[in-house]
C-alpha cells in the first residue's frame, strides 16, 4: 500500500521538484542568516576574548551618557587620570599596571587624498604601550619620537604605506604629518583584530590628539599576581579608587560587554533576515499547496480506487502525510545543506571586509528549526488538500476525475469580511481609537493581505479578461485569456504568491516615498541657506570640521549668516537625547527659528533653548535651571532662556560651543550659509572650498544636493529590501511554471487538436505565454493595489510632516513590466513542452 | 488526364520498434483519394487503418514511400510545412475531443481560420452553418453541448476552411446510432452537394456504407475495395477478413 503511493509521488518528479526547490531556496535563506550570524558573533566573542585575555582588570572611567541615545554601552568614557594611575600601582596584588590611550578617531590619508575608510569597525589611534603581548612590531620600530607612527597592517596595506613614508592623519586636531616608523600586526599573524585601523603614536602625542587632554588616560590595564583572582583584584581595586567616579570590570566582563553590543546588532541581523526567509517559505507553501491540489486532483481516481480496495480514510490521509514530511524534510535538509554554505560565503565575504572569521557555526538549534518550520510548512500546504481529497466517496471520484468547481460565493464573502476586518483595524488605529500596534497595523495589514488572496479567485475572470483585451485579437492571445479564466482558484493562489512580495515591496515603497517627499517639502520650505558643508556621512561618527572654520566663512564677502552645528548625545534635564551646539542669531534667518517664550539669541556657556517638544515635556520654563551631562564634561549646571517654536530643522535642545566641548569629538558635522545675492554663491563656495580643502571628509554642496544625499540612504534601504524580496518573487516564479507545467499536462489532447487544425509551435508558445504573463500580471497587481493602500493607510496612520503622501509611480510601472518579463521567463520551460508535443500522441492521450 | 487525386500514398512502409519486437504497420501500401469522394478505410484492430489516415494527414511519418496531399508532398516537410499543410489543405474529425472547451461553438468552428488569421468566407460559412444545424447553441461551449451536437460542430469546422480533404477517425464511434447517422448524413452531404472530399476510418459497416468507396486493409495492406457500398456488402467483405484472419492465426 505504502509502496504504492510513494510510486504515485515520485510519478510527478518535475514538478515535485520545483515544489522542494521552493522549501529549499527558504530554508537556505533562514538558516544562511543564522549560520553568518552566529559565526561572525562567535569571532567576535573569540576576538575580545583574545584582546582581553592579558588583562585580568581594567579600569576606565564613568560615563552616564551613552554614544547611542537609544540605548547600549558607550564607547567612549570618561578619562583616567595619573593620579588614579598612581593610586592603582599600590594595590596589593596588582603585579602590572598599563595605562593605555585608546580613542576612535586617527583617520590616515590616503595617497589620493581621502581619509581611509573602514566598513564600520573604529578608527583608533592611541599611545604605543612596550611589552604588550598582544602587538607586535613586524617592521622598522615603536615610535619614538613625536613626530613617528606606527600603523597596523592593514593601514599599511590599504594605503600603500612603507617604513620610512610620511603619512598625514586627522586626529582631534586638523591633519598633521608623521613618519612611519613601524608597521605593527598582532599575535597570530593577525593585521587587524576585526576590521579596525590603528596608528600608534607616543603618549604624550597620543593624550593630545586623541584624547585632547595631556597627562590623561582611556583605561588602565592590570595584571594581576600570581595567587591573586580577577574577582580578588578586582575588589581591592574598587576599595582603593571607589566605584562613583571609575568602572572596573575583570577581563572576561570586558570581554562581554564588548561583545554584547556588537551582539544586539547582529541578533536585529539574524531575525531581519530570517524574516525574508520565511517569508520566502510561506510563499512556497502556496506553491506546495498548489502542486498537492493537483497531485491529489489528479490522483483522486487513484486514490478512490485505494479506497474501493478497502483503505481507509486514514490510510489515504496518513500516505499523503508521509509523502509531504519527506518532501518537506529532504528540501529542508537540503536547504539547511546549501544555507551552511551560503552563510559560509557571507561570513567570508564579510572577513574580507575586515570581519572577523572563524570556521563556520552551526547551531543544533538552528539546524533543528530550519528542519522543523520547513517540514511542518510543507506538511501544513499539503494537508489541507489532502483532506479534501479523502472526503470524496469513492464512486465519486472514479466516476468522474472532473475538477470540482465549487462556486466561489462563500470564499469571496469570506474574503469581503476579512478585508473589512482589516479595514476596520487600520481606521481604528488611524483615530487612535485602539493603540496598539500590532493589533492594529499588524493584524490589519496580515487580514487585508489575506482577504485580499481569497477574493482573489473571485477577481481572476474581470481582472485577466480586461488585461486580456489587450491580447483578444489574435488566437493564441485569446486562448490563453481563456485558459487563465479556467481554474480560477489555482490561478489565483499562484498569483497570491507573487502577491506576497509585492504588496510588501510596494507598500515600503509608499512610505518611502512619502517620506522622501515630506523631508524634502520641509527643506525646500523652511531651509533658507544656499550652501552647507557636511561632513561625509560615511565616514563615520567622528568626521566632521572645527566650528572655527565658520567664523572665517562669515567673513568671506557676501555671507549674511552662517552658522556651524555640532550634535552630540547628552543627558539633558536626567533624560538621555541629542543636543546641539549652533549660533542662535544666523539660524533665526537660515532656519526661521522663533521665541515661544523667553529669549532667543547667542548663548553663553550654562546657557541652554529648549525645542518645544523638550520644554512640554519637562515642564522646564525660561529662567528655570537643569543639568548637562555630557560624554567628555561631565555635570554642568544649564539655566534655560527661552524655549522655540515648533521647528522642523532644529528639534533638540541647543547650548552654546563653550558646552559643547565636552562632546565626545570637538568637530561640528554641519554648516549652513546664507549669501546676500544668488551671483556671489559660486564665489563663496570656492571660497569656502579653500578653507576646507585640508579636509577630505567634509564638503561644500548646496542644500538640493546635501538633500539628495542625505535621502539616499533610504533608497539603499529600499534596494536592500527589494533584493531580499526578490527571494519571495523567484519562488513565485517557479510556482507559476509549477501551474503551468500543470496546465500544459492536464490539456495534453486539446494542445494535439490545436496544432491538428494548423497551430504553429510558437503560436502554441504565445499561448501558454499570454497564460503566465497574466498570471504573473493578476498578482502584481493585486500586490501594488493592497501594497498601495497599506502604505497609504501608514502614511496617514503616522502623519506628521516628515511624511507626505506620494505614490511612486516609476515603481509601480517597473513591477508591472517586471510582472510581464517575470511571465515570460515562468512561462519558457511549460512553452517549449507544449510546443513540442507529439500531435499524434496528444491527440490519443488518455 | 484523370483529375488529380485530393490525397495519395505511394507505396508506404511504416514501422513500429525494431528487432523481436518490429511490427510493419503497413506494407507498400499505395492507394488515390478521389477529389470529391467520400472513401472509408475499413479493417479489422490492428490493419494499420488509423496509421495511414495518420500518414496521409500527416500526423506521422512513413518510413519509405511518398504522400501527397493535392499536389503537396507530404514526406519529407518539416514542422513547419505540416502546420501550414494542416492549416490550409486538411480537415480533421476525431472520435472524441474535438473541440477546445473554452471556446464556443462558432469560435470552434471558425478556429483553423482564426488560427490562419483569415477571416471565413461568409456566404460559406453561412452555408456550412445553415448545415450543420445547430440554430441558437452556436453561441454555447462544448460543455453545454450534446456528444452529436459536438461532433457536428466538429464537422462544420473541418468544411469551413474548405480544406483538399477532411479525414475523419472513426467520428461516429462515441455516439449514438441517431446521432452518429446525421453526422454521417451531413458529411456525406458536405460531398455530394459541395464536392468535399472526405476520407474515414472507420469499422462499422453501416458508417462506411455511406461512403462512395470502401478500402479494406488487413496486416498492413490493401486486401479489397467497394463502390457503392451496402452495408450488407461491407460486413460481408469483413467477415471474410475476419475468416482470413483467423485462417493465419
Amino acid at each position: 500500500m505504502l509502496k504504492a503511493m510513494l510510486r504515485g509521488l515520485f510519478a510527478h518528479k518535475l514538478r515535485l521538484i520545483l515544489s522542494a526547490l521552493a522549501i529549499v531556496l527558504g530554508t537556505a535563506f533562514m538558516s544562511a542568516a543564522f549560520v553568518s550570524g552566529d559565526t561572525i558573533s562567535r569571532g567576535f566573542t573569540d576576538l575580545f576574548s583574545t584582546v582581553n585575555e592579558n588583562i585580568d582588570v581594567q579600569v576606565t572611567g564613568k560615563s552616564d551618557v551613552p554614544v547611542n541615545p537609544a540605548g547600549g554601552e558607550g564607547l567612549v568614557t570618561a578619562l583616567v587620570p595619573q593620579s588614579i594611575v598612581d593610586k592603582l600601582k599600590t594595590v596589593d596584588g596588582a603585579q602590572t599596571v598599563t595605562p593605555q590611550v585608546v580613542s576612535d578617531g586617527a583617520r590616515v590619508i590616503d595617497k589620493n587624498g581621502k581619509a581611509i575608510a573602514t566598513t564600520g569597525a573604529p578608527r583608533l589611534g592611541g599611545a604605543w604601550v612596550d611589552g604588550d603581548p598582544a602587538v607586535e612590531i613586524r617592521e622598522g620600530n615603536p615610535p619614538r619620537a613625536a613626530d613617528e607612527v606606527a600603523i597596523t597592517a592593514n593601514l599599511a596595506k590599504t594605503g600603500e604605506f612603507k617604513v620610512g613614508d610620511t603619512i598625514e592623519v586627522i586626529t582631534l586636531q586638523p591633519r598633521q604629518k608623521f613618519k612611519v616608523s613601524g608597521i605593527a600586526g598582532y599575535a597570530g599573524g593577525r593585521d587587524s583584530l576585526g576590521g579596525e585601523t590603528f596608528v600608534f603614536f607616543t603618549l604624550p602625542v597620543a593624550q593630545e590628539l586623541m584624547l585632547g587632554t595631556p597627562g590623561m588616560y582611556s583605561n588602565v590595564d592590570i595584571k594581576a599576581a600570581s595567587g591573586v583572582s580577577d574577582g580578588e583584584l578586582k575588589r581591592r581595586v574598587e576599595t582603593a579608587i571607589g566605584t562613583t567616579e571609575y568602572k572596573t570590570l575583570t577581563g572576561q566582563e570586558t570581554a562581554d560587554a564588548q561583545a554584547s553590543g556588537i551582539q544586539s546588532f547582529l541578533n536585529v541581523f539574524k531575525i531581519a533576515l530570517s524574516v525574508f526567509g520565511i517569508l520566502g517559505l510561506i510563499t512556497g507553501a502556496f506553491l506546495i499547496f498548489n502542486t498537492f491540489s493537483m497531485l491529489i486532483a489528479q490522483r483522486t481516481r487513484e486514490l478512490a480506487l485505494y479506497r474501493s480496495f478497502g483503505a481507509s480514510r486514514n490510510q489515504v490521509l496518513n500516505s499523503v502525510l508521509l509523502e509531504s514530511i519527506l518532501l518537506g524534510l529532504v528540501a529542508s535538509l537540503i536547504g539547511l545543506g546549501l544555507g551552511v554554505l551560503l552563510g559560509w560565503a557571507m561570513t567570508k565575504l564579510l572577513a574580507s571586509s575586515g570581519l572577523p572569521s572563524g570556521s563556520v557555526v552551526l547551531k543544533p538549534a538552528v539546524a533543528i528549526g530550519t528542519l522543523l518550520v520547513g517540514t511542518l510548512i510543507t506538511v501544513l500546504a499539503a494537508l489541507i488538500p489532502a483532506l479534501r481529497a479523502s472526503r470524496v466517496a469513492p464512486i465519486e471520484a472514479m466516476r468522474d476525475a472532473a475538477r470540482p468547481d465549487k462556486p466561489l460565493r462563500t470564499m469571496t464573502i469570506a474574503g469581503l469580511i476579512t478585508l473589512a476586518v482589516g479595514i476596520v483595524l487600520l481606521i481604528l488605529r488611524g483615530t487612535k481609537a485602539v493603540d496598539n500596534n500590532v493589533i492594529t497595523l499588524g493584524l490589519g495589514s496580515f487580514l487585508i493581505f489575506i482577504g485580499a488572496v481569497m477574493l482573489a479567485p473571485a477577481l481572476t475572470r474581470p481582472i485577466t479578461g480586461a488585461i486580456g483585451k489587450l491580447v483578444d485579437w489574435a488566437m493564441p492571445g485569446r486562448l490563453g485569456v481563456r485558459n487563465t479564466g479556467r481554474n480560477p482558484r489555482r490561478t489565483a493562489l499562484t498569483a497570491a504568491a507573487l502577491m506576497i512580495g509585492v504588496t510588501l515591496a510596494t507598500g515600503a515603497a509608499v512610505f518611502a516615498s512619502s517620506v522622501k517627499a515630506g523631508v524634502t517639502d520641509l527643506f525646500r520650505s523652511d531651509l533658507n541657506a544656499d550652501l552647507v558643508i557636511a561632513a561625509d556621512f560615511a565616514s563615520g561618527p567622528t568626521a566632521g570640521f572645527d566650528p572655527a572654520i565658520i567664523n572665517q566663512v562669515k567673513a568671506i564677502p557676501g555671507v549674511t549668516s552662517a552658522t556651524a552645528i555640532q550634535s552630540d548625545a547628552v543627558r539633558l534635564n536626567g533624560k538621555d537625547g541629542f543636543a546641539s551646539a549652533l549660533d542662535v542669531e544666523p539660524s533665526k534667518t537660515l532656519f526661521g527659528l522663533k521665541a515661544k517664550s523667553g529669549d532667543i539669541r547667542d548663548l553663553n556657556a550654562g546657557e541652554v533653548i529648549l525645542n518645544d517638544a523638550f520644554a512640554t515635556e519637562t515642564g522646564l520654563k525660561p529662567g528655570d535651571s537643569t543639568t548637562l551631562v555630557t560624554a567628555r564634561g561631565g555635570e554642568s549646571p544649564l539655566k534655560v532662556v527661552g524655549i522655540l517654536q515648533p521647528n522642523q530643522l532644529v528639534g533638540s535642545p541647543v547650548v552654546s560651543f563653550a558646552d559643547a566641548q565636552g562632546f565626545r569629538v570637538p568637530v561640528a558635522q554641519q554648516g549652513y550659509v546664507k549669501v546676500a545675492d544668488p551671483s556671489q554663491v559660486d564665489a563663496v563656495r570656492a571660497q569656502m572650498k579653500t578653507l576646507v580643502a585640508d579636509n577630505p571628509e567634509v564638503t561644500v554642496t548646496d542644500p538640493s544636493e546635501q538633500l539628495k544625499q542625505s535621502t539616499s540612504f533610504l533608497d539603499l534601504l529600499l534596494n536592500v529590501l527589494n533584493v531580499l524580496l526578490g527571494l519571495t518573487v523567484l519562488v513565485a516564479v517557479l510556482g507559476v511554471i509549477n501551474t503551468l507545467l500543470l496546465s500544459v499536462f492536464e490539456r495534453t489532447r486539446e494542445l494535439g487538436l490545436l496544432r491538428a487544425v494548423g497551430m504553429s509551435r510558437s503560436k502554441m508558445g504565445w499561448m501558454v505565454a499570454t497564460e503566465s504573463v497574466l498570471i504573473s500580471l493578476l498578482g502584481a497587481l493585486l500586490g501594488l493595489i493592497v501594497g498601495t493602500g497599506l502604505g497609504i493607510a501608514l502614511v496617514k496612520i503616522f502623519g506628521g510632516d516628515f511624511l507626505k503622501l506620494t505614490i511612486p509611480w516609476g515603481f509601480l510601472i517597473t513591477a508591472l513590466i517586471g510582472a510581464v518579463i517575470a511571465g515570460l521567463v515562468a512561462a519558457l520551460l511549460p512553452a517549449i513542452r507544449a510546443a513540442r508535443l507529439n500531435v499524434l500522441q496528444a491527440i490519443s492521450y488518455e | 488526364m484523370a483529375m488529380q487525386p485530393a490525397a495519395r500514398a505511394v507505396t508506404v512502409w511504416k514501422i513500429y520498434g525494431s528487432g523481436e519486437a518490429q511490427v510493419q504497420a503497413l506494407r507498400g501500401v499505395s492507394a488515390d483519394f478521389e477529389r470529391g469522394k467520400y472513401t472509408a478505410i475499413m479493417g479489422p484492430s490492428g490493419s494499420g487503418k488509423s496509421t495511414l489516415m495518420h500518414c496521409l494527414a500527416g500526423l506521422d511519418t512513413v518510413n519509405a514511400g511518398e504522400v501527397f496531399i493535392g499536389d503537396t508532398q507530404v514526406t519529407g516537410l518539416g514542422d513547419a510545412g505540416l502546420t501550414k499543410l494542416r492549416r490550409d489543405k486538411v480537415g480533421f474529425i476525431f472520435q472524441q475531443f474535438n473541440l477546445l472547451p473554452t471556446l464556443t461553438a462558432e469560435e470552434n468552428i471558425k478556429l483553423p481560420l482564426a488560427i490562419a488569421g483569415r477571416a471565413p468566407d461568409k456566404a460559406w460559412y453561412d452555408t456550412v452553418i445553415q448545415t450543420v444545424g445547430l440554430g441558437d447553441r452556436l453561441h454555447h461551449r462544448p460543455a453545454e453541448l450534446s456528444g452529436g451536437q459536438q461532433q457536428r460542430v466538429a464537422c462544420a469546422r473541418a468544411l469551413v476552411s474548405r480544406p483538399e480533404v477532411i479525414f475523419a477517425d472513426e467520428p461516429t464511434g462515441n455516439l449514438d446510432s441517431k446521432s452518429g447517422n446525421d453526422v454521417l448524413n451531413f458529411l456525406r452531404d458536405s460531398v455530394r452537394h459541395h464536392g468535399q472530399t472526405i476520407v474515414m476510418v472507420t469499422h462499422d459497416p453501416n458508417a462506411a456504407s455511406y461512403a462512395d468507396r470502401v478500402v479494406f486493409l488487413a496486416d498492413g495492406e490493401i486486401v479489397d475495395e467497394l463502390h457503392s457500398p451496402t452495408a450488407d456488402g461491407v460486413l460481408d467483405r469483413m467477415k471474410k477478413l475476419d475468416r482470413r484472419g483467423d485462417a493465419d492465426a
